[in-house]
């Protein structure tokens, strides 16, 4: 029971770090971006490989998926200049149905569709983590780390021209904001710390393929967003967890046929953004109900 | 133009009254405006328009609706590109330029439609427009945010928005959403202030602070040029008229001279 | 052979895609409604069609009606009872396209709940091939899903250019004030849109129950394409949706014949976007992109 509970947390986390690097771009910048599991998947496909072929040390492991996340999240920048609205969200969308491809056929990098198996045990300064509350304890930290970076981001000069330009772009630029500087920094911050998730679900899994990484964990983690709350630091976390705890709570609910748990927990989800957007569109963590970004 | 000649010397300091009757070819040319054109499509929205607005006055610009007022102010601040002409900003050009430079070079503007950054509060809406030097943090720690949040305090008082220092752009009254955009623009330090219809729709309370208030920044050194269409205003508060009807030039000059003018009179008034 | 095989192939996929698109485009077009859910219509109209005709065993025509009067309901339905009321309020892109995704996902769940999540697909008469050339084997059901799409575009264009609420949804497109101001409720026009273009998905619906067969999550693969046709053809033009549907469907093919199935998809993305980053107006946008 407690493994079970300990699985559940070091997911929830998990999640929780892609729910709130996203939130950063969709809340604060107006870049509504369907492309974050490509960066969670960077970060995981990268840090195995440093795991296996250089070293598990999780500062060097770390560091590298996220400077591989950055770079190419310059992809998802180019659109994110370009245009907006519904172009941005098509252009993301094409750049997650492009990573899929190939995350399944390059294979030296991703183990093509088989994945990759037999990732070792991170190690701290040498130390191995493999005990699972270990590792809940390594990610909350990782977790709490990045929000307070993203916080401190959000209340700072560097939050408030993000607000400007996700309000108004060309006040923004009639302000004197280098809008092209703004927003590739914010894309490539909130994909290198997404990594920062892959890679910690890489080691914890240490086993990893494609699934994981599909549009499906973009859409998600993307309701995880909305349906927490957008632009609000506790909203984020609290859609991590309903949606992660959903299927565990649907599994007690003994009257469901245990077949159908993953659409009943993907109709629930569904349901609950529609409701959502009808009736409080700023997410249950809304500051201001009835109207938001 | 030789009648403004003479009257150029005799009026040096904006005085009180009707307006600001500042002088004209005495004082230098701030921003200058050469063959200006634009094409959309095939509308010719600004048609060979020359236009220098001088230092320290205000100058209004009047015409019909559509007659591409907001379209020149945009050519003006790099949002939207001229098909041919130059725009010279203290004698260089800013053709070509983003936007955010001819900012901070010194042009501010207001928007027709205000484009307030609705999410924000007033404080954080007047406070970000003193930070577009910024990267990931503002340089000049505590100390220096202090006194931006002093100048945002000041900025308010003056635009009588202290009260609302902490409410959502969003949920401010329509003259207060007036005043907000005025405020962003007062945080810049900018020479220029270009204002698209700024006193459209103000109760008389509203249109006497908004009149103090442009006043006193004048004196205070800022030129302005003002876009409106109530007659009233215009007279009220011109150093100098400039007429444009259907993307053309008609008339610059006095306010008496353009004012009087029968003919301009009949265009305004759609007596074609 | 295998060439002119997967171009035939290619033009009957591309006919089902430009027809989808060419609704979703319609809707967008004349609403601004970023209708996502376009793919779920799609998914129940070939469900039903399916289920009409292989389940009751009712006869291909009333196994049409059914599917096309599904497709209709659920289409206005929506714009009634989810779209309407969260522009009501606020009706931000996003918001809508949240709502939009969301009942997406319960639609392809519900139906692969209800009917099961296998592949799919009704035999026909029309379904069988017959080898017109060594190498070539084409069905009566290429030419027909070819021909009707010919059809549609045909009389959508008639109904466009020559009907009141054509006209009137054209209108509604370049400009919604002129709308009111002529007396046109944009709600009411806002229903024939959605009921047009939900209507223009049940050709390709039905095609596709009959040919390739259909699965659940049928509906998200074609609106994916779909999307990636209206913008590459340009936003808001119907002619531009059209053939980049038809563009993709032969690309498509063509690319599992040079490079294998599995990079079928990624080649349709790949142009998707290339055109958002270089000509995001698409073949035949109108000019601008704010
Ligand atoms: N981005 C654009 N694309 C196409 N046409 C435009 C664009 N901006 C302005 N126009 C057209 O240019 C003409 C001038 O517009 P502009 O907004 O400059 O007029 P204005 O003088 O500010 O009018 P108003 O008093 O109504 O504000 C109008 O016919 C307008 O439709
Ligand atoms: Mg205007």
């Amino acid at each position: 029971m407690t493994a079970y509970i300990l699985n559940l947390l070091v997911l929830i986390s998990v999640y929780a770090i892609l729910s709130t690097t996203l939130n950063f771009i969709i809340g604060y910048a107006g870049i509504f971006s369907l492309a974050h599991a490509v960066f969670f998947g960077i970060g995981g496909y990268t840090a195995a490989l440093v795991a296996m072929h250089v070293t598990p040390e999780f500062f060097v492991a770390v560091p590298v998926a996220m400077a591989a996340a950055a770079v190419t999240s310059l992809l998802l920048a180019l659109p994110a200049l370009r245009v907006r609205g519904e172009y941005f969200v098509a252009a993301s969308l094409g750049l997650q149905v492009l990573a899929v491809t190939l995350f399944s056929e390059w294979k030296s990098f991703t183990g093509g569709i088989g994945g990759v198996i037999g990732i070792p045990a991170v190690e701290l300064f040498g130390y191995p983590v493999y005990k699972p509350w270990q590792f809940l304890l390594m990610s909350l930290i990782c977790l709490t780390i990045i929000i307070v970076i993203i916080r401190t981001l959000v209340h700072t000069s560097f939050g408030r021209s993000l607000k400007a330009i996700r309000d108004s772009e060309s006040a923004a630029l009639a302000s004197g904001k280098n809008i092209t500087v703004i927003k590739t920094l914010s894309v490539v911050l909130s994909s290198a710390l997404a990594a920062v998730a892959g890679a910690l679900y890489a080691f914890y899994m240490s086993f990893i393929n494609v699934q994981s990484f599909m549009l499906d964990t973009s859409v998600l983690v993307m309701a995880m967003v909305i349906i927490g709350g957008t632009a609000t630091v506790s909203g984020p976390l609290l859609g991590a967890a309903l949606l992660m705890l959903l299927p565990s709570a649907l599994t007690y609910l003994s009257f469901l046929p245990q077949t159908e748990i993953g659409s009943i927990q993907q109709i629930v989800y569904g349901m609950a953004m529609v409701l959502l957007m009808i009736f409080r569109p700023g997410g249950i963590v809304s500051s201001h109900p009835g109207g938001s970004k | 133009m030789s009648e403004q000649l003479m009257t150029a010397q005799e009026t040096e300091k904006p005085a009180s009254g009707s307006g600001f009757t500042g002088s004209t070819d005495a004082q230098d040319v701030l921003l200058e405006i050469r063959n200006l054109s634009k094409n959309f499509g095939g509308l010719q929205a600004i048609n060979d328009v020359s236009l220098n607005l001088r230092a320290g006055i205000i100058t209004t610009l009047v015409g019909p609706n559509g007659a591409g007022k907001t379209t020149l102010f945009n050519m003006i601040t790099g949002h939207i590109p001229p098909s041919e002409g130059d725009v010279r900003w203290q004698g260089e050009s800013v053709i070509g330029k983003a936007p955010w430079k001819i900012a901070r070079a010194g042009i501010a503007r207001t928007f027709q439609d205000l484009r307030l950054f609705t999410h924000m509060t007033v404080e954080e809406n007047v406070l970000t427009m003193m930070e577009s030097g910024s990267w990931l943090w503002q340089p000049g720690g505590k100390s220096r945010k202090a006194k931006r949040l002093d100048k945002v305090s000041q900025i308010l008082e003056k635009t009588g928005l202290t009260d609302k220092r902490h409410t959502r752009a969003l949920d401010l009254a329509y003259a207060e959403r007036k005043f907000l955009s005025l405020a962003r623009i007062m945080a810049t330090d900018s020479r220029l202030w270009l204002l698209d219809e700024p006193a459209s729709g103000l109760d008389p309370n509203s249109y006497n602070l908004f009149l103090q208030l442009l006043r006193e920044e004048v004196k205070e050194g800022i030129t302005v040029c003002i876009i409106e269409h109530n007659l009233d205003i215009v007279v009220n508060i011109s150093d100098r008229i400039a007429f444009l009807d259907q993307g053309k030039l008609l008339a610059d000059g006095e306010p008496q001279t353009i004012l009087n003018d029968p003919a301009l009179a009949a265009i305004y008034f759609g007596e074609r | 052979m295998l060439f002119l095989q997967l171009l035939a192939n290619g033009l009957q996929v591309g006919a089902i895609y430009a027809l989808t698109a060419a609704g979703f485009s319609l809707i967008f077009g004349s609403t601004k409604i970023f209708h996502f859910a376009h793919g779920a219509t799609f998914a129940i109209a070939a469900y039903l069609f399916h289920f009409a005709l292989a389940g009751l065993g009712l006869h291909w025509t009333f196994a049409v009606a059914v599917s096309a009067t599904s497709a209709v309901v659920f289409g206005v339905l929506l714009d009634r009872f989810m779209y309407a009321p969260i522009q009501r309020h606020e009706g931000s892109f996003f918001t809508v396209f949240v709502a939009s995704f969301g009942i997406g996902i319960v639609v392809q769940n519900l139906l692969g709940s209800v009917f099961g999540r296998g592949f799919m697909s009704v035999a026909t008469p029309l379904s069988n091939s017959v080898e017109v050339m060594p190498g070539l084997y084409l069905s009566p059901l290429n030419g027909l899903a070819i021909v009707s799409a010919i059809i549609c575009f045909v009389a959508l264009h008639f109904f466009l250019t020559h009907t009141f609420v054509g006209k009137g949804l054209r209108a509604l497109s370049e400009n919604p004030e002129l709308v009111r101001t002529f007396g046109l409720s944009p709600r009411r026009l806002s229903t024939y849109a959605f009921a047009l273009g939900s209507l223009l998905v049940v050709p390709g619906a039905i095609f596709t129950a009959a040919g390739t067969g259909i699965n659940p999550a049928v509906g998200h693969h074609v609106m994916l394409i779909s999307l990636a046709a209206t913008i590459v053809g340009g936003i808001g033009s119907l002619r531009g949706a059209a053939c980049a549907g038809l563009l993709i469907g032969v690309a498509e093919n063509l690319a599992m014949w040079k490079l294998g199935t599995q990079w079928s998809e990624a080649i349709t993305f790949a142009i998707l976007f290339f055109f958002i980053i270089f000509k995001p107006s698409g073949f035949f946008g109108r000019a601008t992109v704010s």
